[in-house]
């Protein structure tokens, strides 16, 4: 294991990332981007709070840490909790913290912002004025306000699954409390998504005063609800029950993450998105639309036009994806679409470029159905994980089949290289290659094709006239160099970030001046 | 093994007076059956031999089988206890090859604490030879034995245990009249090979059930899995149970020396053995209402609670647990209350009858409403363990405990009219409290059940 940086006691650092899920244990967009913005502020020094889920999911780091940061904390918000002890001294009033929860999940259930008091609450959590974890398990009055949340709104589902539904839900926020309580003094704080980072920044920022950024890659609220409609572990009445669209206690969890979402939108300025698609959904989600802003992805351009190749020969008979092997990204339609590309072009090849051991079972999946389809031969190949710049330029199209995308960094560096892309009609991908939308500039054209989602033979239909029509290809191929080099550099990602990173840290030490004078 | 819950609800299906009739009396016969067995047996083999053997030496053989059960039901209270809760956890987690290596390991911890108890008492006990090797093999064998019945008893299986007790006293009676020309040395003789019948009867049953490679285990002394408070909570019910006893036979004023050692408190030992024997109506009620009612709504809650039922739903079980609670205190009192007053009406005549003197009758009629408070105790301590309440259990035996020896020794002083008020009152003052603690904890079952974990 890699040794990890730890700020003493008493020192700082300028920017404090709150990350879950993502940099530095897990590869990927978001990662990626991270790294970027780690790499591209070397005058900053910045430390990492990574929020995991349980320690058996992360192995070692997957960066190497560039040098500018000089803290990284590892919290599993799911790891079990040992035995808890009562508070010494005599028994204490928990209402008053009791009524923090409560009105937490008022709020969760009629789509109001969590108000001050409630952050307040859950920012005291396990700490000595606030209800302690071992009042939330074990009292009384707990069990009974949480007997009275059954019987109001939830009096059908199962009282032992409401009743850990309950319990998973709220320890992560006494983990929370704590972890924020604990945090090194940061010039400013930015969460990489709402959920329990974005709710963390809400609850320092509250205590504290601190700055706060937020940047949301997708819809946090939005791919939770996709993973909890499928989650296993949820047991309430399954959705084709007919009775209501969702379970109940699948319905409490998004409920839960999107009033979380609310707490973040609230405390954080800016509310930064990549597009304006996301943007629209961030105010209409109870962000306020004048701290919200749009900062699209940069990629280091350069990088990518010196591997660009000679368009003179027509494309290359091969097609990529390039990304982890996850239900999310829908890699059996990209399967199935070159099963028909194949069909087409006996000599097309297909690549799928990305780490298969995030989802073990779904990669197991994907190679089998290559194999029922007859793709085994060499005409499909897993290679796993390779760098975008020595992959792209053997490719004539890429492909991108996800079911959810926002701003996929992946279309950027196949259009910087001069690859034209079929992407589904997921996230901006649409405002990618065609050109539309606010951040459209003069558009040069369209830069490959948009298909359906889930629709492999719209997907194989366009790869294929893309690579049986070298004159279209050539002009996908422009069209995309020019819309990326206006819109998508690194330069002008990196250029707003300063000036949201020098707003926030300004906001800090001119008040440090102000409190010093 | 179906159960005896089963069984008896098989009698009670029928609904028919008859069949109703028929499940309390079996009810009562395996309920009671071991206890009255016992002292059917010892009684018998001490009136049989009135006038073939000297006077001296049939007292001497009663007191010294009494020591013995009081000396044996004390020192292993504390295993019996804990070794319950440990079977009654392997059969949950239907680890059932674990029951007999770990009976085989209990029986060897007995067997080897009884003869560590047994070198010392050689010296200190009186009588030739014989005789003290005879009383202090009989220790061993005697305790072996309450570890065996636990066991089966903890399985349900008290078919086996009164089956294996009518055998064995059996043979003890026949073999102790047999050795009767050798006195009191014939007569323990003769026990003693019959109590042996007895350990080997109910091992080999379990044997035969509960096959297993394993020979010994001592898994019910790890620290995981064992319990030590309720160790300490049998201890301190077996001696709660005796103390008064003790105090009054090792009393000068109030007993007198028997054999060495060995002192009896004739005016205290006679009503009180007789009335144990009016156990039996309240035994069977016990068993008929834990056995069934109580333990399949017991079941029942927490069915309801592990198959995800809906909080009205676990209410509704919690409420037929708590009146299948409420019925079975009500049903032991009316039972053994009726008992009680029967036994009071009848008692002058009864004593006569069995030629015991009317001057008993007094401390006789205090020791059947003592012994019916017994009975009472101990359905509320059998819910409480079922409830798991293991702190509120030992706080309970040691109240029962400390509370009979204070009021023993108070009653000693205020003299022979107060005797017997003693183990009454405690007995009836420890129901009582029990019975309170039980109520509010039935009421706060649903918070334990879920707060309590994790």
């Amino acid at each position: 294991m890699t040794r990890l940086p730890r700020l003493g006691r008493g020192e700082s650092a300028d920017i404090g990332l709150l990350l879950e899920g993502t940099y530095p244990y897990v590869s990927g967009g978001v990662s990626a981007w991270v790294h970027e913005i780690i790499t591209g502020f070397p005058d900053l020094t910045f430390g990492i709070c990574f929020l995991g889920a349980t320690p058996d999911m992360y192995g070692d780091i997957k960066y190497r840490l560039p040098d500018n940061v000089v803290h990284v904390e590892v919290h599993h918000l799911m790891a079990g909790v040992g035995p808890t002890r009562p508070r010494r001294g005599r028994a204490r009033e928990v209402a008053q913290p009791l009524a923090a929860l409560a009105a937490l999940h008022e709020a969760m259930r009629s789509g109001a912002t969590p108000g001050p008091a409630v952050v307040d609450g859950l920012a005291a959590l396990d700490g000595d004025a606030g209800l302690s974890l071992h009042e939330f398990l074990h009292d009384d009055r707990s069990f009974l306000q949480l007997c009275a949340e059954y019987d109001a709104h939830h009096e059908e589902e199962s009282f032992l699954d409401f009743f850990w539904t309950l319990r998973t839900m709220h320890l992560p926020l006494f983990k929370l409390a704590a972890i924020g309580r604990d945090l090194p003094r940061f010039g400013a704080l930015h969460a990489v998504s709402t959920g329990y980072a974005g709710a963390l920044g809400a609850l320092v920022r509250r205590r504290t005063g601190v700055p706060f950024v937020l940047t949301e890659h997708g819809i946090y609220t939005k791919e939770r609800t996709i993973d909890l409609a499928h989650a296993s572990w949820i047991k309430d009445a399954p959705a084709v029950a007919g009775r209501r669209a969702l379970g109940g206690l699948r319905r409490l969890w998004i409920q839960f993450f999107e009033a979380l979402g609310r707490m973040a939108y609230a405390a954080a300025d800016p509310i930064v998105s990549l597009y304006e698609g996301n943007r629209a959904r961030q105010i209409a989600d109870g962000a306020a639309a004048g701290r919200t802003r749009v900062v699209p992805n940069g990629i280091d351009l350069d990088r990518f036009a010196a591997v660009r190749r000679d368009d003179r020969q027509g494309p290359p008979p091969v097609v990529g994806l390039i990304g982890r092997v996850v239900p999310i990204k829908d890699i059996k339609t990209f399967i199935r679409a070159m099963r028909e590309v194949v069909g087409a072009i006996p000599e097309a090849q297909a690549w799928i470029v990305g780490p298969e051991d995030e989802d073990r079972r779904y990669a197991d999946e994907c190679r089998a159905l290559a194999r029922t389809l007859g793709l085994d031969g060499g005409a499909l190949r897993f290679l796993g994980f390779r760098r975008a710049e020595e992959v792209l330029p053997e490719l004539g199209v890429a492909v991108l089949t996800s079911i959810s995308e926002a701003l996929p960094l992946f279309v950027l560096e196949a259009f910087a290289a001069g690859v034209p892309v079929v992407a589904s009609d997921v996230g901006c991908c649409r405002e990618l290659i065609e050109g539309r939308g606010a951040l459209a500039g003069d558009s040069p054209g369209t830069a490959g094709a948009i298909t359906g989602i889930a629709s492999p033979a719209e997907t194989a239909r366009a790869v294929v006239q893309l690579l049986q029509d070298p004159d279209a290809w050539r002009r996908a191929r422009r069209a995309a160099a020019a819309r990326v080099h206006a819109l998508y550099g690194r330069a002008r990602m990196l250029a707003a970030y300063r000036e949201i990173y020098d707003g926030a840290l300004e906001e800090t030490h001119g008040g440090n001046r102000l409190r010093a004078s | 093994m179906a159960g005896i819950g089963f069984e008896l609800r098989k009698l009670l299906d029928r609904q028919s007076l008859w069949g109703l009739v028929k499940a309390y009396a079996y009810a009562g016969v395996i309920s009671s059956g071991p206890w009255v067995l016992s002292i059917v047996g010892v009684m018998g083999i001490g009136l049989l031999s009135v006038g073939r053997v000297a006077a001296g030496e049939v007292r001497q053989f009663l007191v010294t089988i009494t020591y013995l059960m009081a000396a044996s039901l004390i020192a292993t209270g504390g295993l019996q206890l804990m070794f319950a809760r440990f079977i009654a956890d392997c059969v949950y987690r239907r680890e059932e090859q674990r029951v007999l290596p770990n009976l085989l390991g209990a029986l060897t911890v007995t067997g080897l604490g009884a003869s560590a108890l047994a070198v010392p008492l050689m010296f200190v006990l009186a009588g030739p030879l014989t005789v003290r090797l005879l009383t202090v093999v009989a220790l061993v064998v005697l305790s072996a034995s309450w570890i065996a019945v636990v066991l089966l008893s903890s399985l349900r299986d008290y078919r086996a245990v009164v089956t294996s007790f009518l055998v064995g006293y059996l043979i003890s009676v026949a073999c102790a009249l047999l050795l009767r020309p050798l006195g009191l040395v014939g007569l323990l003789a003769g026990f003693l090979v019959g109590q042996v019948v007895l350990l080997i009867a109910m091992v080999g049953l379990v044997a035969g059930r509960f096959p297993s490679g394993t020979l010994v285990a001592f898994e019910f002394l790890d620290r995981k899995r064992a319990y030590l408070s309720l160790a300490a909570t049998g201890l301190l019910y077996n001696l709660g149970i005796w103390i008064d006893k003790l105090i009054f036979w090792f009393t000068p004023s109030t007993s007198e020396v028997v054999l060495g050692p060995l002192r009896a408190s004739i005016i205290y030992d006679i009503p009180i053995f007789l009335a144990y024997l009016s156990i039996v109506p309240g035994m069977a009620v016990f068993l008929v209402r834990v056995e069934t009612a109580f333990a399949e709504e017991y079941e029942g809650f927490f069915a309801a609670v592990r198959d995800g039922e809906t909080l009205a739903d676990i209410r509704r079980r919690h409420d037929r647990l708590t009146i299948a609670v409420g019925n079975g205190i009500s049903d032991i009192f009316k039972v053994q209350g009726t008992t009680v007053l029967v036994l009071l009406l009848a008692g002058p005549r009864l004593l006569k009858a069995v030629g015991i003197s009317g001057l008993y009758l007094q401390l006789f009629s205090v020791d059947v409403a003592g012994v019916a408070m017994q009975v009472l105790m101990l359905a509320v301590f059998n819910v409480l363990f079922y409830l798991d309440q293991r702190r509120a259990t030992l706080a309970l035996s040691a109240t029962f405990c400390g509370l009979n020896a204070v009021l023993t020794v108070a009653t000693q002083h205020a003299g022979p009219p107060f005797y017997g008020y003693g183990f009454a009152i405690s007995t009836a003052i420890t129901s009582l409290v029990g019975l309170l603690v039980a109520s509010r904890k039935l009421d706060r079952l649903e918070a334990d059940t879920f707060m309590r974990v994790g």
